[in-house]
């Protein structure tokens, strides 16, 4: 879990890992806002659909491993779905149709109908996210975020070595809580344990501070390692999700 | 380390506060961010776990999302620290895989701003208990506008207003008080030599 994703070779020479991470970031923005816009069933799905088969086939994300990461969510697209059911306004209009009645509550088809759309907004944004995760690497999206989105490479850059401590943040957690298993406290979760990491994360971030000023870090103009070039990809993936954003929602 | 802030704000004290990043603040700024990535992919369990059987009480633990836009800036006290803070945790959280998807990125960019806003408007000078208040509600007020237009958008009025007493009452005492509290202990455990307060 606290391992960054690691993209195999495939993954990341597929089409969709070949895109500028900034294409994807802007698309899937696109569809964040195109899916805020349609309160129906059908449009949500249709694009996360559309995601998840990208993901397999243009993404070559292993079966598996996309199923995998989606467990977890589709929970959360089930919650939003019955809380928007429970709450909807349409539940206290009189003219709505009513469903059923539970205690005090009154449930309507109104409100199922807009659950509905809802969860299923849920669903096409968890597999967009999905995809993106499985099929960019931190790595590559830092630089684009550099080179193509002009971002301050200090602030990008930096926020990449943070996140490389991501493992090591984790092995400093198993420690601290072996050590309160030690002291008789209990293996669980305390909230200190959260003081303990953030001493330890300073403290590594106070180091890795250190040695990249010792490497004159951001002092001067940087050169590039792995330049990142617009190519036909950027092109393919940025047009043809758009017109599928438009083709499922606003036709 | 503290050598290395002459900046032109040393001599005017507690007038002008001291603008520049050093490689240090970006560092630990961006570490706090990262160190909530994670800690919000617990969060975002125990919410899926608790929207079922409280859809409402589950809003009272909202502010824990919202801790790096205000812990980062009472640390290292400088301009955009709530914003970048606030980004980089949203960013882990999406790599790491959140049920909000690509969404955590556009809460975590207007969580961080309205409470950089708080902050610019003190010009960065102030760091007292109400001012933290009031970034941690403004924060919550931008992320309860947001999920009304994304994640919400059938609730009824009343269930709207009930839902963000909630968040702003999460976001004072996790957000607010907790960070205070938290940069209260990791001054105490010593980490925190040479960072202004």
């Amino acid at each position: 879990m606290l391992t960054p994703i690691d993209l195999s070779g495939a993954q990341e020479r597929s089409l969709l890992g070949r895109t500028s991470p900034l294409v994807k970031l802007a698309l899937a923005v696109a569809w964040l806002i195109g899916l805020v816009l349609t309160v129906e069933a059908g449009p949500p799905l249709l694009l996360a659909a559309v995601a998840l088969a990208a993901g397999l086939t243009l993404g070559r994300i292993p079966w598996a491993r996309l199923a995998g990461g989606l467990a977890l969510l589709v929970a959360a697209a089930a919650s939003i779905a019955l809380s928007n059911f429970l709450f909807s306004a349409s539940n206290t209009d009189p003219t709505a149709t009513e469903l059923a009645r539970i205690g005090p509550l009154r449930v309507t088809r109104e409100a199922a109908e807009v659950a509905a759309a809802l969860g299923a907004r849920v669903l096409a944004i968890i597999s967009v996210g999905a995809v993106f995760a499985q099929t960019t690497d931190p790595t590559r999206l830092v630089d684009s975020l550099v080179l193509q989105a002009r971002l301050p490479g200090r602030f990008a850059y930096g926020a990449l070595a943070a996140y490389q401590a991501l493992p090591r943040l984790g092995e400093d957690l198993a420690t601290l809580r072996q050590a309160r298993r030690i002291r008789g406290l209990g293996g669980g979760w305390h909230p200190r344990i959260l003081v303990g990491l953030l001493v330890r994360a300073i403290r590594h971030a106070d180091q890795l501070a250190l040695a990249m000023d010792a490497r004159a870090f951001g002092s001067g103009p940087r050169t590039t390692f792995r330049p990142i070039r617009w190519g036909w990809p950027d092109l393919a993936v940025g047009i043809g999700g758009l017109v599928l954003l438009w083709l499922a929602v606003f036709r | 380390m503290t050598t290395t802030t002459a900046g032109s704000a040393g001599a005017a004290r507690g007038f002008a506060a001291d603008t520049r990043w050093r490689t240090r603040d970006i560092i630990v700024t961006a570490i706090i961010g990262v160190a909530f990535g994670v800690a919000f992919v617990a969060l975002n369990a125990a919410w899926s776990i608790l929207s079922g059987a409280a859809p409402l009480g589950v809003f009272l633990i909202y502010g824990g999302w919202l801790v790096p836009a205000v812990l980062a800036p009472i640390i290292v006290r400088k301009p955009g620290a709530a914003l970048y803070a606030e980004l980089v945790a949203a960013g882990v959280s999406t790599l790491l895989g959140s049920p909000w998807g690509p969404d955590v990125l556009l809460s975590g960019f207007v969580q961080g701003a309205a409470a950089e806003l708080v902050f610019a408007f003190t010009l960065y000078r102030a760091w007292s208990l109400p001012v933290i208040a009031i970034a941690a509600v403004a924060s919550a007020a931008a992320a309860w506008i947001h999920d009304w237009a994304v994640w919400y958008p059938d609730y009824a009025v009343d269930v709207q207003v009930a839902r963000g007493i909630a968040m702003a009452i999460s976001a004072v005492v996790i957000a607010g008080f907790g960070s205070v509290a938290l940069a209260r202990s990791l001054r105490r455990a010593g980490v925190l030599e040479g960072f202004p307060g």
